[in-house]
């Protein structure tokens, strides 16, 4: 027991073995860095020398890459002082934590797909070079994500899609990158790093405000299961984001009375509902269920999704 | 600098962007003007955008939708205090895409002052068309705007104690058309004409804390919706019946015997409420010993709604036939969710994750539901609807590093879920109905899941990703849900300081046996793709995707008074293609082509069965195969030269080319060509 607290406290000290002495101060760094310096007022970083009140540790150049009186008394090196291009993936993401830990929004980075990946912190963030002050992307944030969603570029470029390339939406608006809180629909566990709107529904709910409900009559797939039931959410060759070309095969997939699919009560209680038999889908005008089932998000007057 | 330009430049071409605005290139000087404390960067492209576009000019707007005009293509202001303490602000930052009268138009601002304040404001505008021929045939158009508007303000961004606020804003509006089905189960369909009018306001409040190391967050949230969208008749006697080739098939067609009108219609459904929720987090990074988080969150949607409607015309058979149907009521929604999520590093090298979520939502609703038939009133009822949802998920993933040289992760998620449905109905006035009407009916779903992955770096600048997951769950809701799934993801890249290079493989497979046949889909992507470049003059990205889905499901319907078992099988194979090059002529001018390619060929017909589609109509099964594969190409290539006139003016013209190729009809096929030339300004 001894032990462990012993080695908790040693953590703990850990931070506080470089003494004041070893900062430098930013001033010192332009010398040999004066690229760097020149624009960096434009930094969000800068915030941490305008304030005047940081302690030396979280002030300026040497709040990121450590104490800095090795390293000019070596006369620079990447050995004397923390270069992120020598870090490891894990370093780098406790280096940028240690202030960047403070937002609800990243409180799941740790455990995120995105980490378990080795993507970090500055795999999308330029700090000295991005062309944008505004959360120091490296590139475009489209161009980031597509850069490894090789197949979600894809999506995005086939005819029906998200106008994620005409600059209208954002990857970040249905998504987390620093990783998000378990999903609410299907099983609660995937899809991952979907942000939620809200304060907990399906990110689709964020725009399409007129699919939230809630109805009398719930379509019970969408709120089940989620929205990808009948849609592809990132772009479709086919109208409206569906995952068929027309809605005689979308519905009657589920709806073929098979199994013990649904929970639709006494009434229908095997399998999701198929067409009834008045349903005489010889008849061409019984093949477009929307035709019909318009209201087929929800409804507040038609069981079946009439009106 | 020059690696800034490289930079830029890998990044320009990744995406293929609409040809304008013109991105990446840039004018004026990169340091700005000094102004008083400030220090001010601007810019401006002003240019005119043409377009013309052949065929389907329909399908041009639902895709595409650039028009002829003069835009603001893009603009971009900063203004940043030189030593951070400037008088109202430090930082402002705005940016705009599109303004004139683009489908697509956006801005985006940022202003801060270091410690006291920091204001963002997102505004988009994007205008939808889409006439889904081939979901509905033609009745549910579309030509909707849809305006966002988010700001949020944060009170002492970098202090211990902060607050929240922010405003959202989300209309729609537009004119529509949708249909109803009158006056009897034969009846036909008819198009009415809506005036969509929604429209979303969100406020927000809420504040953050930081005491013992532990950030509690509070946000309190109210979103106010409501609709208002009535729907009249489009014309009278405009009864059709709808045809699988996307045409109405007029009256007196056979099978028709044109005596199913509709002379008269209006519905009213207003649709208003409220969703107020709460959201608190509280969350810790311990060091590096642990990471902690837990989350709680209660939306508490209610809508109250009042349907209206009045219908007139005549049956099937030829008989007068008025209608009025009255409904009013409320549905509610309250869903509440819990999360609790740690992190332990016992080592340097071991990571371990343990997460719990809990979700409750339960949806009900209640209405009085009133029709006149020809002046005779059917007994009103009340129907009465609980759809619940109670999910429990508890996950550990497990993660063991070896140097930067390799590591591996592993994980066990399980999911227990119950879904309660009750769907009920009493006369009014009567006592409730004896069950089994409003027994509740529940269904338990339990899904488990393991995942194992690798990754690897045996040499510098290769990273390879490997990791699998398997899955196994009972009771699923529907046939195509999650049941026994399998997914195996694997990832190769090769960077070096000019080039990168890069494979991709996922497979997703899911059986879902049902007594009729096995639902099964299988989806396989492939993908790879490299960029080089060398200098700050040349840089080139190509990438290939190949999409692979193939589904099996059992279809069980009536045809001709027979009932049908069908084993519907669908193939779609597409192929994407992408291709940017970008190049520099004596640093005075930047010249950019693309190319965008993405095809489907389905299962290699270009036509189903040999047919044209809708023309298998031999037997009541060859719409179903028609529709089984849908062959169509659509293209993009595109040019863009840039040229520097002066130091602070660029001249900019672009020319980008759309195809849309439907190879199983071509009803919907169009061809366009847009392009622009502006000036991009900066001072």
């Amino acid at each position: 027991m001894y032990l462990l607290r012993a080695v908790l406290l040693a953590g703990l000290l850990a931070p506080a073995a470089a003494v004041a002495a070893d900062y430098v101060g930013s001033n010192v760094c332009k010398t040999c860095h004066p690229d760097v310096w020149a624009n960096f007022y434009r930094n969000p970083h800068f915030k941490s020398v305008a304030s005047g009140k940081e302690a030396p540790e979280n002030t300026g150049c040497e709040s990121c890459h450590g104490p800095g009186k090795a390293h000019v008394e070596a006369r620079g090196g990447k050995a004397t002082i923390i270069a992120f291009s020598q870090l490891s993936a894990e370093k780098t993401l406790d280096a940028c934590l240690r202030c960047h830990s403070q937002t609800m929004s990243r409180a799941n980075i740790r455990r995120s797909t995105h980490t378990q990946q080795d993507v970090v912190c500055s795999t999308c963030h330029s700090i000295h070079k991005s062309p944008a002050p505004k959360f120091l992307l490296a590139k475009a944030q489209t161009d980031l994500c597509y850069g490894c969603h090789s197949s979600v570029r894809a999506q995005f470029s086939m005819p029906f899609k998200h106008r994620v390339n005409e600059g209208t939406v954002q990857c970040t608006d249905c998504h987390n990158p620093h990783g998000a809180f378990d999903p609410t629909w299907r099983a609660a566990t995937r899809p991952r790093m979907v942000e939620q709107s809200q304060a907990n529904e399906e990110a689709c709910l964020k725009c399409h405000i007129d699919k939230r409900g809630p109805f009398v009559y719930e379509h019970g797939s969408v709120r089940v299961e989620g929205c990808e039931t009948c849609h592809s959410p990132h772009g479709s060759m086919n109208a409206r984001l569906l995952r068929r070309p027309v809605t005689l095969t979308l519905c009657l997939e589920c709806h073929n009375g098979q199994g013990t699919f649904g929970s639709f009560g006494p009434k229908f209680n095997s399998g999701v509902q198929k067409p009834p038999s008045d349903h005489n889908l010889a008849d061409p005008r019984y093949r477009n269920c929307t035709s019909c089932h318009v209201r087929i998000h929800g409804s507040n007057t038609s069981e079946f999704f009439f009106r | 600098m020059k690696k800034i330009i490289i930079l830029l430049i890998s990044g320009i071409v990744y995406a293929q962007p609409p040809v304008a605005p013109t991105t990446g290139e840039q004018v004026g000087d990169p340091r700005g003007e000094n102004t008083g404390e400030y220090n001010i960067r601007n810019s401006f492209e002003l240019g005119y955008r043409f377009a013309t576009a052949g065929g389907d000019f329909d399908m041009y707007r639902s895709t595409v939708n650039y028009t002829d005009g003069i835009r603001l293509l893009s603009s971009s202001l900063s203004i940043q205090s030189r030593d951070g303490h400037g008088r109202w602000f430090d930082s402002l930052q705005l940016n705009t895409q599109g303004l004139g009268n683009d489908p697509y138009e956006s801005a985006t601002l940022r202003v801060e002052k270091n410690r006291l304040y920091r204001y963002d404001m997102i505004w988009r505008l994007n205008d939808y068309y889409n006439p889904s021929l081939t979901i509905a045939n033609g009745e549910h158009f579309k030509s909707t705007s849809r305006i966002w508007q988010d700001h949020d303000l944060t009170l002492f961004p970098q202090s211990n104690l902060k607050f929240f606020l922010g405003y959202s804003r989300n209309e729609e509006n537009g004119p529509a058309l949708t249909t109803i089905q009158l006056f009897d189960f034969r009846g036909d369909t008819f198009p009415l004409f809506a005036d969509v009018r929604r429209q979303q306001n969100e406020y927000r409040v809420g504040g953050e804390i930081n005491f013992l190391g532990f950030r509690l967050n509070v946000l309190r949230g109210w979103e106010d919706f409501k609709e208002d969208t009535p729907t009249d008749i489009l014309a009278s006697t405009a009864a059709f019946r709808i045809g699988i080739d996307g045409n109405a098939v007029p009256l007196g067609e056979p099978g028709d015997n044109g005596l199913n009108t509709l002379n008269a219609y209006h519905s009213s459904q207003p649709y208003h409420g409220t969703s107020p929720y709460w959201r608190v987090g509280l969350f810790r990074e311990g060091k590096r010993f642990y990471a902690v988080n837990a989350r709680f969150t209660y939306v508490a949607g209610s809508r109250n709604f009042i349907d209206n409607e009045v219908s007139g015309g005549s049956t099937t058979s030829g008989a007068p036939a008025t209608r009025q149907i009255l409904v009013f009521g409320d549905a509610r929604r309250p869903a509440a969710n819990g999360n609790l999520n740690v992190t332990l590093f016992p080592a340097s090298f071991f990571t371990i994750t343990n997460q719990t979520t809990v979700n409750n939502i339960r949806m009900q609703g209640n209405a009085l539901f009133s029709e006149i038939d020809n002046g005779v009133a059917i007994t009103p009822f009340i129907p009465f609807t609980l759809l619940g949802i109670r999910t429990i998920a508890n996950g550990t993933d497990a993660e063991l590093r070896y140097k930067k040289r390799f590591s591996v992760h592993t994980g066990y998620h399980y999911s227990d879920r119950r879904i309660q449905v009750i769907d009920g109905q009493q006369n009014a006035g009567l006592p409730a109905p004896a069950p089994p009407n409003n027994i509740p009916i529940t269904q338990f779903n339990h899904q488990h899941a393991g995942t194992l992955g690798v990754r690897i770096r045996p040499v510098a600048g290769l990273t390879i990703l490997a990791d699998g997951e398997i899955g196994r769950a009972d009771a699923p809701y529907t046939p195509i849900s999650d049941r026994n799934y399998t997914v195996f993801r694997a990832r190769a890249e090769y960077k070096r300081k000019t080039w990168r290079a890069s494979v991709y493989e996922k497979t997703d497979y899911n059986t879902n046996s049902v007594s009729l046949t096995s639902y099964a889909s299988r989806s396989r992507n492939f993908g790879a793709d490299a960029s080089w470049t060398p200098n700050d003059w040349f840089a080139i990205d190509a990438g290939y995707t190949k999409l692979h889905l193939n589904t099996l499901g059992g279809l069980d319907f009536f045809a001709a008074g027979q009932a049908t078992q069908f084993n519907s099988l669908y193939i779609s194979n597409i192929h994407t293609a992408s291709l940017g090059a970008r190049f520099s002529i004596a640093k005075k001018a930047d010249v950019f082509v693309g190319y965008s390619h993405s095809q489907d060929v389905g299962d290699g017909r270009s036509t189903a069965d040999g047919l044209p589609l809708g023309a298998g109509t031999a037997t009541v099964l060859d719409p179903f195969r028609a529709v089984q594969t849908f062959p169509l190409k659509f293209v993009s290539p595109e040019a863009r030269l840039s040229v520097r006139i002066h130091r602070q003016l660029r001249w900019n013209v672009g020319y980008q080319y759309y195809g849309y190729n439907e190879q199983f009809t071509n009803f919907q096929d169009f061809h366009a060509h847009t392009g622009y030339s502006s000036l991009l300004w900066s001072f």
